[in-house]
């Protein structure tokens, strides 16, 4: 069954129709990436996906159940989580902290709990604080737990907001250009990450990516998106031979395809 | 009793339209720079009041000179006009302005120093006319010339000095759209108001707009100060606070950022407090008075932000992700 | 971390000023070195427990014994007092969870009336039963009841104003806040609820026989002004303290957390399951909360409250010592309170005191276009104070030259101090 299921969605900004009629599925431990030229509606789509933005038309089913119309932070807590083209940290909190804020859902205790610091408030801030500290050590972000996430360097903050949408403890992982503004090692590392999320933790993983040679290795399964419609869909082989993609990515991307 | 409503109508409508006048000008200032810089210049509703005591002072000083009333209410407003529109440029240049070069992106930032020169020009202005005249009350002298009562349709009447603030604001609202509509400026405005950044691609200097679009806010604050003290007369350094909070309002009514709007804003909410002041009085029989009427204003002002916040003729924008 | 000598500096000035107080209360150099000592307490790193001791030790010792000399000494620092608490609850709205808060001053009046209403024969006038609500238990009970009733006050206004967005929320705060007073000036009528204008006096005060006995077991007699004054000295003291703990523990916890993390990234917040609308209400709550109990207090130490006590004037001043302290910063809140009181009590007055005796010098300022003798001014002008003035500086000057404030927020120190022990920090 699919984990998440696109249905016929539409999203508009008065006159323009950003994500058009859009359908596709994706199954459960997939890596599924969405691709397309800018402006294709790509960011759009995660953004009604996470609840950011209501679709006109259409829905979205995770796990059977209806997402689209719920706000971002109870999509959150059924388990989507994501990560934002333009990198969206708590720049003023700690590396730590961060972490500890993507596990805001899981951490239970109340206000007075909080305020009294019960037994119900160590437990679940231990937890809590291994929790993070893995988290950090999984992306490689340990020795710069205390730091503050604004001073990062680029690559670390990327790799910092998969970490607090790791601690969400998803099933669903919608990353958004992970790989943006990396050197080739870098965005071979990402590869690697995104690979090890799926095959060691069981993440689903929807990216949207614009370096192709990540997006023909890792991917399942390709959806290509143009001015809102979806234009082809299928194995990574067999996208790169439809006319209409290769049309759509006329100039750099259709060369860097082709070779 | 509903015969005494129905009589009263007019003139309350009347009344309502001239403080409407008042507000829509201060409105102009909130929405102009509202729409350049995305900031509610809280240091506004001070522009005005320095208008209104900029006009005491020509009443004081220019005054014995001219006999003609008009030609000296037409001084004061100008005189109004240039110490508040410079007023406004510095206030710009001197606070804003550094801000925006920092390029913090703390949205707070902005607000609070607004506050703060709100708040230091209110004690300023009663420093200097407290050195200078010892005293910071203040009354527009009343002329009797000024005061003349003219006959309406209706068996409304009007006094000289409501004319004269209907007929500056006529034509201040047609020279500022003409001004918008029809002009380099105009046109730079609301190039800069569109996007910032493209604008000065296009080799507009945003900061010479910016500061062209606080000097003709602040001078139509002053004109409004002074049409305030021709109507009301009694002035202070802490006049500005409620007309200025109600402007606000009647930016926020018409759809923020938009010039007609706020002029629209103006004369609705102007309008609509003078009837509500006025009628909830005689409907809860003196129970529920002209003491509510900013109550009245302010709940306006929640419900409009909650359930139209683009205003009458503003549109909705989605935030950017 | 700060090296050891420089606590023991502290440590001595604190010794030495606070000695000063106790030989000459009424001077106003030692007093300034006291400050200046629990000033450094606040702001300096590292040696927790070096830094909590001499602070105790000024607060408890050296300040209540000068201050039976000079009571002004407990008014002073029960006025710091009332304001740190207040500026606490308003460092979590504006300075943690970044929501400008124009109308704080209106929850210290729902606390104010909660107490005034039924602590005076006011209530008598719209119910029936016996007032003002005199003996021992009532005053405390109804400071927790304000507690309660400002904090709900907070989530009944933040509901519609906690849904807009932040500049919104400024005028929206500002003018509930003005509602907020023209009702405690209007509902004398048509059921006399406020009293009106006029305020409401006297209001009661707990009985404390307890620290009378105290005093005159001392030597220090029992005089009740005195006995009031060291009262709401150590009772504030008290609050404050419970505040900054509540504070900290909050602010460590998951609600703090989520409060700077709306502050930091609105979307990025709710992606990670952060609900906007209760995490901002939960931080309306609390600040309002904090004000709410001070308000209490308030009304029963000055025996009087009326709408005056409430304006925007009031909100202004809490925002300049969050924005003087820093934003956001726990210990900044508490030194911004210190210096705004400092500033409004002592050096406000000075600037007064000044203008009058410029005015009996007969001092002439020539600025060769306006000349002006300083004889002729006016009674009007003199004893006014220029709070306005001086705030709106602040306020400027803080946001274009240091807008993170005198000591910033850190949390970069705070979490690693918490995970690491004290006196590991760095």
């Amino acid at each position: 069954m699919a984990i998440l299921d696109v249905q016929n969605l539409t999203k508009r900004f008065g006159g323009l129709v950003a994500v058009n009629e859009v359908s596709f599925g994706v199954e459960a431990g997939q890596i599924f990436s969405l691709i397309g030229p800018n402006g294709a509606g790509k960011t759009t789509l995660f953004n009604v996906l996470t609840g950011v933005y209501r679709p006109e038309g259409g829905r979205v089913l995770y796990k059977g159940k209806r997402l689209s119309g719920l706000p971002p932070e109870r999509i959150a807590h059924r388990g989507v989580a994501r990560t934002f083209q333009n990198i969206r940290l708590f720049g003023a909190m700690t590396v730590y902290e961060n972490v500890l804020v993507g596990q805001h859902p899981s951490i239970r205790y109340n206000y007075l709990d909080a305020i009294f610091r019960t037994f119900r408030y160590f437990r679940a801030e231990k937890k809590a604080r291994v929790r993070a500290h893995e988290l950090l050590e999984y992306l490689g972000l340990n020795d710069r737990a205390f730091e503050l996430a604004r001073n990062l360097p680029y690559g670390a903050q990327r790799r910092l907001e998969i970490a607090r949408a790791l601690a969400l403890r998803p099933s669903l992982l919608l990353l958004d250009e992970p790989a943006a503004g990396m050197n080739p090692q870098e965005t071979d590392e990402v590869k690697h990450l995104i690979r090890r999320l799926r095959d060691d933790l069981h993440i689903t993983v929807v990216l949207i990516e614009h370096h192709m040679k990540v997006v023909m290795e890792i991917s399942d399964r390709v959806v290509v998106l143009d001015h809102g419609r979806k234009i082809a869909e299928g194995r990574p082989a067999d996208v790169r031979k439809v006319p209409a993609v290769i049309e759509a990515y006329l100039g750099k991307g259709a060369l860097e395809m082709i070779a | 009793m509903s015969d005494a409503l129905i009589e009263l109508l007019p003139s309350v409508l009347l009344e309502g339209l001239l403080l409407g006048c008042v507000y829509a000008m201060i409105a102009l200032g909130y929405t102009m720079v509202y729409g350049v810089l995305g900031l509610i210049n809280f240091a506004h509703s001070e522009v005005f009041m320095v208008g209104a005591v900029a006009g005491i002072e020509v009443y004081r000083y220019v005054g014995p000179h001219i006999d003609n009333p008009y030609a000296l209410a037409v001084v004061a407003m100008l005189v109004a006009a240039g110490v508040s529109g410079g007023l406004a440029v510095a206030i710009e240049r001197l606070a804003y302005r550094p801000l925006r070069k920092r390029g913090s992106t703390n949205r707070l930032v902005p607000l609070i120093t607004a506050i703060g020169v709100s708040f230091f020009l209110q004690d300023f202005v009663r420093l200097i006319e407290g050195l200078w005249h010892g005293e910071f009350y203040m009354n527009y002298p009343a002329d009797a010339r000024m005061e003349a009562v003219h006959e309406l349709p209706l068996g409304m009447t009007i006094q000289t000095k409501s004319i004269i603030v209907i007929v500056v604001t006529a034509a201040m609202l047609l020279g500022l759209d003409h001004l918008v509509r029809r002009t380099r400026l105009g046109k730079a405005i609301r190039a800069v108001a569109q996007d910032l950044q493209t604008a000065s691609l296009m080799g507009i200097d945003p900061d010479r707009i910016i500061a062209r679009t606080f000097l003709i806010g602040g001078a139509l604050g002053g004109v409004a100060g002074v049409m305030f003290g021709l109507l009301y007369s009694q002035i202070n350094p802490f006049v500005g606070f409620v007309p200025g909070v109600k402007a606000f309002t009647a930016a926020v009514l018409g759809g923020i950022g938009n010039i007609y709007g706020a002029m629209l804003g103006g004369l609705v909410l102007g309008t609509v407090e003078t009837l509500g002041g006025t009628y909830l009085f005689f409907l809860t029989e003196g129970a529920i008075g002209n003491e509510y009427k900013d109550v009245v204003a302010f709940l306006i002002l929640v419900l409009l932000l909650l359930f139209r916040p683009q205003g009458l003729l503003g549109r909705t924008q989605g935030d950017k992700v | 971390m700060t090296p050891g000598w420089i606590i023991a500096v502290i440590a001595a000035a604190g010794l030495a000023s606070g000695g000063a107080l106790m030989a000459w209360p009424r001077s106003t150099w030692p007093l300034l070195g006291v400050l200046g000592v629990l000033f450094a307490c606040l702001s300096v790193r590292g040696h927790k427990s070096s830094r909590f001791a001499i602070a105790l030790a000024l607060l408890l010792f050296f300040i209540p014994a000068a201050g039976t000399e000079n009571t002004f000494l407990f008014e002073l620092v029960t006025q710091m007092g009332i304001f740190a608490a207040m500026a606490l609850g308003l460092n979590i709205v504006v300075g943690m969870a970044g929501l400008l808060d124009l109308g704080y001053a209106a929850f210290f009046a729902i606390g104010a009336y909660t107490w005034a209403i039924f602590g005076s024969g006011q209530a008598a006038e719209f119910m029936s039963g016996s007032f003002p609500l005199a003996g021992w238990p009532y005053f405390y009970l109804f400071s927790a009841l304000a507690i309660i009733t400002a904090a709900l006050t907070g989530t009944l206004i933040g509901l519609p104003a906690l849904r807009l967005r932040g500049d919104y929320l400024a005028i929206v705060t500002l003018g509930l806040g003005q509602v907020v007073r023209v009702l405690a000036n209007n509902l004398d009528q048509p059921v006399n609820i406020t009293n009106g204008p006029q305020g409401i006096t006297p209001i009661e005060r707990p009985p404390i026989g307890w620290l009378l006995g105290f005093m005159r077991f001392i030597g220090l007699g029992d005089n009740p002004a005195l006995g009031y004054a060291i009262f709401f000295y150590l009772l504030v003291l008290a609050v404050i303290g419970i505040v900054v703990l509540v504070n900290v523990r909050l602010d460590r916890s998951r609600f703090g957390r989520a409060w700077v993390a709306i502050r930091e990234d609105e979307i990025a917040a709710r992606a990670s399951g952060i609900s906007l609308t209760r995490t901002k209400l939960q931080a309306f709550a609390t600040g309002a909360a904090f004000s709410g109990v001070m308000g209490a207090i308030f009304s029963a130490k000055q025996l009087f409250v009326s709408p005056e006590s409430f304006t925007l004037l009031q909100s202004i001043t809490i925002l300049a010592m969050v924005i003087l302290g820093g934003m956001g910063s726990i210990r900044g809140a508490l030194v911004g309170a210190m210096a705004v009181t400092l500033l409004n009590i002592e050096v406000l007055k000075s600037f007064s005191d000044f203008l009058v005796d410029l005015r009996q010098s007969g001092y002439v300022l020539d600025l060769g276009i306006v000349s002006f003798n300083f004889a002729n001014l006016s009674d009007q002008v003199e004893p006014a104070k220029y709070e306005r003035m001086i705030f709106g500086i602040i306020l400027i000057l803080m946001m274009i030259f240091r807008p993170s404030g005198l000591i910033p927020e850190s949390r970069h120190r705070l979490e690693a101090g918490s995970e690491k022990k004290d006196g590991m920090t760095g």
